[in-house]
């Protein structure tokens, strides 16, 4: 009541006398805040916000804001000038508020109005000592208890102190060890102030704060070392009074400093300890306070934020933690349609509707927390992010990857969340980390977990088939080089899938143009009807493909994929088709086209062999090499040793593969070779377990549900567009040579077809049967999976039709590739 | 409160244009004189009515300083709509534009309806940018375009209703895919009484990803 009184005898005065200068009023405002504590009384209850404190702050700092618009140059103010002399303690008296919080709401206050002071005013001088100083003894009240009601204006404060940093990088100097001195002269207040505003002794000595976990050292100073630069403070804008403290010359805009081991970066520890706050608005700040930090240039801050400071395993160790607390039985379909953005989180979260079905909240506290990691690679500075990467990879991938190991039901969860998890992650660093932990970087080639992996891809439980496949379709598609040389490559770049055994060829040849069975084709009706359809297939096909661009004349080996394409396309006999038009066969070219793209920009850096011999490849399939010169010379070169006889090979391999050769393709090459040494006559290709994996899926196809052989395609068909000419030929081109037990794709198509042909027809009805099954598949009713009525025969052969189709297309794609690369 | 849909927003521009004050004006309808400078990300939120059909519309006020553009850019990705400032009385804010519109291009979702703001048109005698060349800037673009007052208000409530008001108009058309939160758009809790209906929606989809069939 005083006060208010007081405010209106001196606007009484202002009328009578000369206005006052600003300086004047500011001074005026202080000694009325002044004034109130001296008269304060601690027994009464009053609110800060029912006093007239608030008011007086704000006209100061107001006063503050104006004074800055009208000064020049970046010169400071009489009334800025004031704090950073101390001739008005401002900083000090919030600081003592903020411990005190006397009367109740004063801390609030206090805060607030530091923040608005740092945020408002373009200069603050934070580098003044007698600015920083009560600054650091402001953070020290922060966090003092872990869930204190004023923790929102807290981390408000420590994210402005942040945008300070960001803005000026000198100034983290304030916020790490070596400046802050002996607890006792930190956290004095002038003895005025403390008069005023007594602190109660518990508050004296927060207990759970980073600042005073530090062990000092003897004397701080020595450790670091600053390279003073003139501040215009120092130049005496401001003289500073006599009664500062000995390293007021200390000018923290120091360029270099030297970190040692025990060193802390206080600003980022005080930010973790908020990390872990009920308050997602709060941990949605501390996050954003850790990112500005951490998207600094400077190499000297980014080694400090790794070396002093715990924030890259306290991150992903919250990581891991919400990974475990993700329920065991969430449905892993709900997982696969999520889609979130870490920063619209904690809204969402105050949302009592935020709940839509089993384990949404945990999915989406631990998704949200990944986009954050992965936003935080991309905006840190490099030293952190691989600070940051490696230890993804040892805390969370590692631990994640158990989960994968447990039981079906755990191992099912695994596959479908680091599914997801890799889905998502867009940070090229991630990736690798993800791609180096699933084939390993050492030297064994076949990792234990790579190995359950596929073996849970053939566990008789669909459900972990079906997750694990989904994993796998994620691991090919975001393919790095090294996962993609380990997992698909390592075996069939040594093309030991390839045989030049003329009998075999033969043989083989003839079946694969005779698709259908001949003797039947001669003998009735449904066999001229199939030759009918293939002519038809056929004139089709070369009308696409003139539409594609592709002028048959011109062209002497459009004959060759004409054949390829007739051999996946007439794979299945018209009778069993339920599309026998190739209508869509257009839009599995475009498909393919813009995949194919995507697979060729992806791979231009890769080490792989060129995309040339790839070109050349396709357009020479049916010619066995036979009819490219460059082709043979490249073969001859490499691959020689497999075919030739057993007494030159010794020699051969020691020409062209010493030993100390570091190429582990050819290590590779050397143990083949050694193997056929030993064994028999006829050398055995071995696929590797991805392939076997792949193959046997593959060949099971017609006893399988609908979705396991749908993702199991997927996967092969973005395997059949990888640009690499082995891996080309070996899912491509169905005249390879091979030997007779080598698995190729195209015989365990033929295989399967085979068997389908047999058995459907028994079906009652069957045409009637594959058509309202078709149209059941391609309405896209998400209720069809549940229903117990399905056909898994029927389905496997629409499966197997459209997968033709898909790899026709992907064979033209990539010939036609070719053609226009050689001109 | 019950709604229909929700509709999240941005507002980006440089420093100083007023995006803080635009917000503070549509939501609380009051106008703040100092520039109390955003760093990391405000929130704001209101109800508004569009075709009968009450649309709540969250706001995220982003940090116009370059510094902070990091935490910026996470906000992107998620948004249905975005207001993109300058401020008339300085023309670099209008010269900025272009960078500010590739950098929302790049990371937001192609749907975004992004509307432009000449703020700041109380101070008329301190004009640098014309009116037309927002106009021409907008049309050049694919914007919508208003002047505001954040001061007076003037146009304030049109600009956010106004982009609200495009977003409907495209979900009315089914350009955005409403069950795909990426979109920044959300349905109410009364449309979704299906009983999970909406979370079970598509899972059996899941071929079209898958390439084979479908
Ligand atoms: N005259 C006038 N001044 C305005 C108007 N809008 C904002 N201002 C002033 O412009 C200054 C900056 O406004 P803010 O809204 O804080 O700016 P901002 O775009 O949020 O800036 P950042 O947070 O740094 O990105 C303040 O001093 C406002 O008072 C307006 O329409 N008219
Ligand atoms: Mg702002």
């Amino acid at each position: 009541m005083l006060s208010r009184f007081s405010d209106v005898l001196q606007t009484a005065a202002d009328v009578l006398a000369p206005p006052a200068t600003r300086l004047e009023d500011f001074q005026y405002h202080w000694k009325m805040i002044i004034h109130f504590y001296q008269n304060y009384d601690d027994n009464s209850k009053v609110h800060i916000e029912d006093t007239r404190i608030p008011h007086h702050l704000h006209q100061m700092l107001q006063l503050i804001v104006e004074e800055e618009k009208e000064q020049q140059g970046g010169t400071v103010g009489p009334c800025l000038e004031a704090i950073v002399q101390r001739s008005v303690c401002l900083l000090d008296a919030l600081t003592a508020l903020a411990a005190a919080d006397r009367p109740p709401g004063a801390r609030s206050l206090a805060l607030t109005t530091g923040t608005a002071l740092l945020r408002r005013t373009r200069q603050p001088c934070v580098n003044s000592a007698h600015v920083y100083r009560p600054l650091q003894r402001m953070l020290i009240q922060c966090n003092e208890n872990p869930a204190s009601p004023t923790e929102k204006e807290e981390v408000e404060l420590l994210l402005t102190l942040c945008g300070l940093v960001r803005k000026e990088p000198g100034l983290a100097n304030i916020f790490t060890t070596p400046f802050v001195e002996e607890k006792s002269s930190l956290l004095s207040i002038p003895e005025d102030i403390q008069r005023l505003i007594p602190l109660k002794s518990k508050v004296q000595t927060p207990k759970k704060n980073p600042l005073f976990e530090v062990e000092m050292a003897p004397n701080p100073m020595r450790n670091i070392s600053l390279v003073r630069t003139n501040s215009k403070e120092d130049n005496g804008a401001i003289t500073t009074s006599n009664s500062s403290v000995a390293d007021d010359n200390v000018s923290c805009k120091s360029q270099k400093t030297v970190y040692e081991d025990n060193d802390k970066f206080l600003l980022i520890d005080l930010l973790l300890s908020y990390l872990n706050s009920a308050d997602n608005q709060v941990v949605l700040r501390a996050c954003e306070g850790i990112m500005i930090v951490s998207s600094l240039p400077e190499d000297d801050i980014a080694n400090l934020v790794t070396s002093c400071s715990p924030v890259c395993e306290t991150i992903i160790e919250k990581l891991a933690e919400k990974y475990k607390s993700v329920p065991l039985d969430v449905d892993p379909n709900d997982v696969d349609h999520l889609n979130i953005t870490w920063a619209y989180v904690a809204q969402d979260f105050g949302d009592k509707g935020y709940n839509r079905f089993h384990g949404y909240r945990e999915l989406t506290s631990f998704f949200s927390w990944l986009d954050y990691c992965d936003t935080l690679m991309k905006e840190c500075h490099p030293a952190i992010a691989s600070h940051l990467s490696r230890t993804f990879r040892a805390q969370f991938l590692e631990a994640a990857g158990e989960l994968a190991l447990g039981s079906a039901r755990s191992a099912t969860l695994a596959a479908a969340l680091l599914a997801k998890c890799l889905r998502v992650v867009d940070s090229q660093e991630l990736i690798n980390e993800f791609s180096n932990w699933l084939v390993g970087d050492g030297e064994m080639s076949e990792w234990p977990l790579l190995l359950v992996l596929i073996n849970n891809c053939l566990s008789d439980d669909h459900d972990l088939t079906l997750e694990t496949l989904r994993f796998f379709e994620t691991i090919v598609e975001k393919g790095t080089e090294h996962s993609i040389n380990r997992l698909v490559l390592s075996r069939v770049c040594s093309r030991g899938y390839y045989s030049q055994q003329p009998v075999l060829e033969e043989d083989e040849r003839d079946r694969l143009n005779d698709v259908s069975l001949w003797r039947e084709r001669e003998r009735n009706r449904e066999a001229m009807k199939q030759l009918q359809h293939e002519d038809h297939v056929t004139e089709q096909i070369n009308d696409i493909l003139q539409h594609e661009g592709l002028e048959t004349k011109e062209q002497p080996d459009t004959e060759n994929i004409h054949r390829i394409i007739n051999s996946f396309l007439l794979l299945l006999p018209r009778a069993v088709l339920s599309d026998p038009v190739g209508s869509d066969y257009e839009h599995y070219i475009h498909d393919a086209q813009r995949h194919y793209q995507l697979w060729l920009d992806v791979t231009s850096n890769f080490s792989w062999p060129s995309d040339q011999n790839c070109g050349d490849n396709t357009a020479s399939s049916t010619h066995s090499y036979d009819s490219r010169p460059e082709a043979d010379i490249h073969m001859n070169e490499e691959f020689q040793p497999l075919h030739q006889t057993m007494d030159h090979k010794d020699t051969w391999i020691k020409d062209h593969y010493p030993m100390d050769d570091n190429n582990h393709f050819s290590q590779k090459l050397v143990l083949r070779t050694r193997d056929v040494n030993t064994t028999a006559v006829e050398e055995e290709f071995d696929e590797g377990p991805f392939f076997r994996m792949l193959f046997k899926l593959l060949s099971n196809m017609p006893y399988q549900p609908y979705q396991v052989n749908l993702h199991l395609t997927a996967i092969i068909s973005k395997l059949a567009l990888i640009p690499h000419p082995y891996l080309h030929e070996y899912l491509l081109n169905p005249m390879l040579p091979t030997s007779k037990k080598t698995p190729t794709l195209f015989k365990i198509l033929q295989d399967v077809a085979r068997r389908l042909t047999m058995e459907i027809p028994r079906i009652k009805n069957y045409k009637k049967v594959i058509e309202s099954t078709r149209l059941q598949l391609m309405s896209e009713d998400p209720s069809y999976d549940d229903r117990g009525d399905h056909n898994q025969l029927v389905e496997s052969l629409i499966v197997l039709e459209e997968f033709c189709k898909e790899l026709a297309a992907i064979a033209f794609v990539k010939y036609q590739h070719g053609m226009h690369m050689h001109g | 409160m019950a709604y229909a849909y929700l509709f999240k927003y941005i507002i980006i521009g440089d420093t100083g244009v007023g995006k803080s004050c635009l917000l503070l004006q549509f939501t609380d309808k009051r106008f703040q004189p100092v520039h109390d400078l955003t760093i990391g990300v405000e929130f704001g939120a209101r109800m508004i009515t569009i075709d009968g059909k009450q649309i709540k519309l969250q706001i995220w006020d982003t940090a116009g300083q370059e510094a902070f553009r990091s935490i910026t850019r996470s906000y992107y990705r998620g948004a249905a709509g975005a207001l993109l400032v300058y401020d008339i009385t300085r023309r670099d804010t209008f010269n900025h534009l272009t960078t500010w519109l590739e950098d929302a291009r790049q990371h937001s979702n192609s749907n975004m309806v992004i509307m432009l703001i000449g703020n700041k048109s109380d101070l008329e005698s301190r004009r640098e940018v014309k009116k037309e060349e927002g106009e021409a800037f907008a049309r050049e673009h694919g914007l919508v375009f208003m002047e505001t007052s954040a001061k007076t208000a003037a146009n304030v409530e049109e600009a956010f209703i106004n982009t609200a008001k495009e977003i409907y108009e495209k979900i009315q058309e089914g350009v955005f895919d409403i069950n795909n939160e990426a979109n920044g758009i959300k349905i109410g809790p009364q449309h979704s009484t299906g009983g999970g209906a909406s979370g079970a929606g598509g899972a059996g989809a899941g071929g079209a990803a898958g390439g084979g069939c479908c």
